[in-house]
């Protein structure tokens, strides 16, 4: 079998494809997704193929949009619900969080609510402090819904598919960092199931747990870290909800030493609630406190090099690595 | 803020010491120069008196336990804060409670490990922040004790003799000689802190000296015929001099002509010692852990036989009952280890650092030997020096030897 290297964003794109042609009930809406085919060019060709019924560019009003699919969904439809960028999601909070989450359970199993919400999220690259958010550990924290972060191509196909054919709302997190990245997608039809990590590098020292962009960073450090005699697990969560803590937890009572790596501030984030159930079900098993490398605690900086030093960086996964592991 | 008291250096080649006894309990006031505690070093066992005025708030080292120089033991609070521990009342949990929450801090998975493997954590020092022990810290006590059991398991004496016993005869008629008990049993056991202070110092005296050995014989018939008469006539006044405690004299004396005997190599120079402070290698029970410890005579050339007599009798008691004060065993500047009174007429010795020699001294033996022409029966003692090259060469060592010989077959000199 050959290999058929593509885009990330193209990957989306056959995804989003390839169910709609499925599937009449699955529809597109957003900023620009149709006559401009996407504001980053992932629904390339899809107004052309589905026309505007299903691909529908909608007015500059995130709560507008947000609520009118989510009450497509609650009448039977499957809208992928496509935000710019997530930071603009905010402003849709309330359909979101309050309809889209709780839909199932507060009209008693009547209303189900099959919705995906996907788009760019975290730091793109110096789009100042309001357009930089990491929704994940913001909206995480609500019961109800799904979040998934791909990482390569390959991923960002099969969990798209999985998300449009979940009867739940889903959370999609993208990164515009990732869009141009390449990778193998098969011809053939395969989804990526939730609640599935992947150990994306196998390693005998420190247990480096990520989502999304940041592993790009850990794989830096990984490789820094080699050099002086420090081998690295690194796990990719790929869902944050549901959560694979057993892949984690299995790969840290195997290396003492684990770090988790999230791009949210760190108060009350993804890497806190990752922190706490290593701590729970590794307590015995630890050499180490689990560290944890975060986006800095102030806005996203808009200069190039203070963003670059606000990220969680390789210097900082390797500084935190080497101290989990007492090599400092 | 509490008042740290530390595991002390009570002597220059103590690294770690055990805490015997506390004489204070927690909640006790305690004035400056009360004594807080018996601390066992290397060699000696001392007291530990405090510098400081307050309450004795926490035992942190439990008796029994070994720790390093250096290492808080306990807490005493200034006076002030003791309304607190009024409120708190003194800990009264049981010591292994204590044990496990003071003074150590271990992670999860070397706990976890240690457990799996037997390891006695309070041996251990950790590499962790403010001495955690951590993985790596019971690993490597794990990978040693392996390569040691490996290493004793290919010199087991049972598989030497495997071939001798799987002769079918002699296993058919032999019946064991004696009833095999836990004795013939392998087993180790950790090495006390006096023996490791006798391994560490030893090794590097006969790995880091260029020892060498120069043997004479003596006629002790005069120097026996005089010790007969004066322990005569001081049996009286209780004084029993030995062989040894003239043997102490003569050497003494001997340094002053031969300086070279009272020095130290300095690596690049040599250290004339003023003082001429002999020392006498002192056997301890083995029922008390055996060992050996070397007393110090001070002045061995400025005091008298009697003297030298009440003051190694001294020392060689309180070293077998309770120990010697680490004054009492330093500075010695020539060492004797004397092993004549178990029959034994020749042994060499290894030298005791930083002295250049040592006299290493067998028995009095009765011996044929011709004087004036004759055979008769005379007595003879054989006495090996092992010494240092660097400071002292063979013919000065048997310039010195002669000086001795002539002090021991002519003691009158002794006496004056």
């Amino acid at each position: 079998m050959s290999e058929r290297i593509i885009e990330f964003r193209d990957a989306l794109c056959e995804a989003m494809s390839e169910e709609m042609r499925d599937d009449q009930k699955v529809f597109l809406l957003g900023e620009e997704v149709a006559q401009y085919n996407g504001a980053y060019k992932i629904s390339k060709g899809m107004l052309d193929e589905f026309g505007p019924r299903r691909v529908i560019d909608t007015p500059i009003s995130e709560s507008g949009f947000s609520g009118m699919a989510i009450g497509a969904a609650m009448r039977g439809l499957r809208p992928i619900v496509e935000f710019m960028s997530w930071s603009f999601s905010l402003v849709a909070a309330d359909p979101i969080l309050n309809n889209a989450a709780k839909m199932l359970y507060m009209s008693g199993g009547q209303f189900g609510c099959p919705i995906v919400f996907r788009g760019n999220d975290g730091a793109g690259g110096q789009l100042g402090s309001t357009h930089s958010w990491c929704v994940e550990s913001l909206y995480a924290n609500v019961p109800g819904l799904k979040m998934a972060i791909p990482y390569d191509a390959y991923d960002a196909k099969g969990m798209l598919k999985t998300a449009i054919r979940d009867d739940n709302p889903v959370f999609f997190l993208e990164s515009e960092r990732l869009l141009s990245t390449t990778g193998h997608v098969p011809q053939e039809d395969y989804t990526v199931p939730f609640g599935q990590a992947f150990v994306r590098r196998q390693g005998t020292d420190c247990t480096l747990i990520s989502f999304g962009r940041p592993l790009h960073f850990c794989f830096e450090a990984a490789e820094e870290l080699a050099k002086e005699g420090i081998d690295c697990e690194i796990i990719d969560g790929r869902t944050i909800r549901p959560l694979d803590i057993d892949t984690m937890v299995k790969s840290v009572k195997k290396t003492n030493a684990c770090v988790v790596v999230d791009q949210s501030w760190s108060f009350a984030s993804i890497g806190s609630e990752v922190a706490s159930q290593i701590h729970r079900y590794c307590f015995d098993d630890l050499d180490n406190f689990v560290h944890r490398v975060h986006s800095d605690d102030v806005p996203t900086p808009y200069a190039s090099n203070l963003e670059q030093a606000y990220l969680p960086n390789t210097r900082k996964i390797c500084e935190a690595v080497r101290s989990a592991t007492y090599n400092t | 803020m509490p008042i740290e008291i530390t595991m002390p250096r009570l002597s220059d080649t103590m690294e770690e010491g055990t805490l015997l006894h506390w004489h204070k309990q927690v909640g006790d006031v305690v004035s400056s120069g009360d004594v807080l505690a018996d601390i066992e070093t290397d060699k000696a066992t001392m007291e530990l008196q405090s510098f400081d005025d307050g309450i004795f708030s926490e035992i942190l080292v439990q008796e029994g336990e070994k720790v390093e120089v250096g290492k808080v033991i306990a807490l005493l609070s200034e006076e002030v804060e003791s309304s607190d521990s009024q409120a708190s009342p003194p800990n009264s949990s049981s010591p292994s409670q204590q044990e496990e929450h003071t003074g150590m801090t271990i992670s999860p998975v070397a706990r976890r490990l240690a457990d799996e493997y037997g390891v006695d954590i309070r041996t251990i020092q950790g590499s962790g922040p403010s001495g955690r022990v951590i993985k790596r810290d019971i690993l490597q006590v794990v990978d040693t004790t392996k390569e040691t059991s490996a290493a004793a398991a290919t010199t087991k004496p049972a598989e030497l003799l495997q071939p001798i016993v799987s002769e079918p005869e002699v296993v058919a008629t032999s019946q064991p000689i004696v009833p095999v008990g836990d004795w013939r049993e392998n087993r180790s056991e950790p090495l006390s802190n006096m023996r490791q202070v006798i391994a560490k110092r030893l090794v590097e005296s006969k790995q880091t000296i260029p020892h060498y050995q120069v043997t004479m014989s003596f006629d002790m018939d005069p120097l026996l015929d005089m010790r007969k008469t004066l322990n005569k006539q001081l049996a009286p006044s209780g004084v029993k001099l030995s062989v040894n405690d003239f043997l102490v004299r003569c050497c003494a004396l001997a340094m002053s002509e031969h300086p070279a005997f009272n020095a130290s190599f300095g690596g690049d120079c040599i250290y004339y010692h003023g003082p001429v402070n002999v020392g006498i290698a002192i056997a301890l029970p083995e029922e008390k852990g055996g060992g050996l410890v070397v007393g110090s005579i001070r002045d061995a050339d400025q005091k008298s036989l009697r003297a030298i007599s009440q003051e190694s009798a001294r020392l060689g008691n309180k070293a077998r009952d309770k120990g010697l004060s680490v004054e009492e065993m330093s500075d010695t500047t020539f060492t004797i280890s004397n092993l004549g009174m178990f029959g034994v007429e020749h042994f060499t010795a290894i030298i005791n650092p930083p002295n250049s020699a040592i006299l290493a001294v067998g028995a009095a033996v009765e011996k044929p030997v011709v004087r004036d022409g004759e055979l008769v029966v005379g007595h003879e003692l054989s006495a090996t020096l092992s010494l240092d090259h660097r400071v002292i060469d063979g013919a000065m060592a048997a310039r010195y030897l002669k000086t001795l010989k002539d002090l021991i077959e002519n003691p009158a000199a002794l006496l004056v």
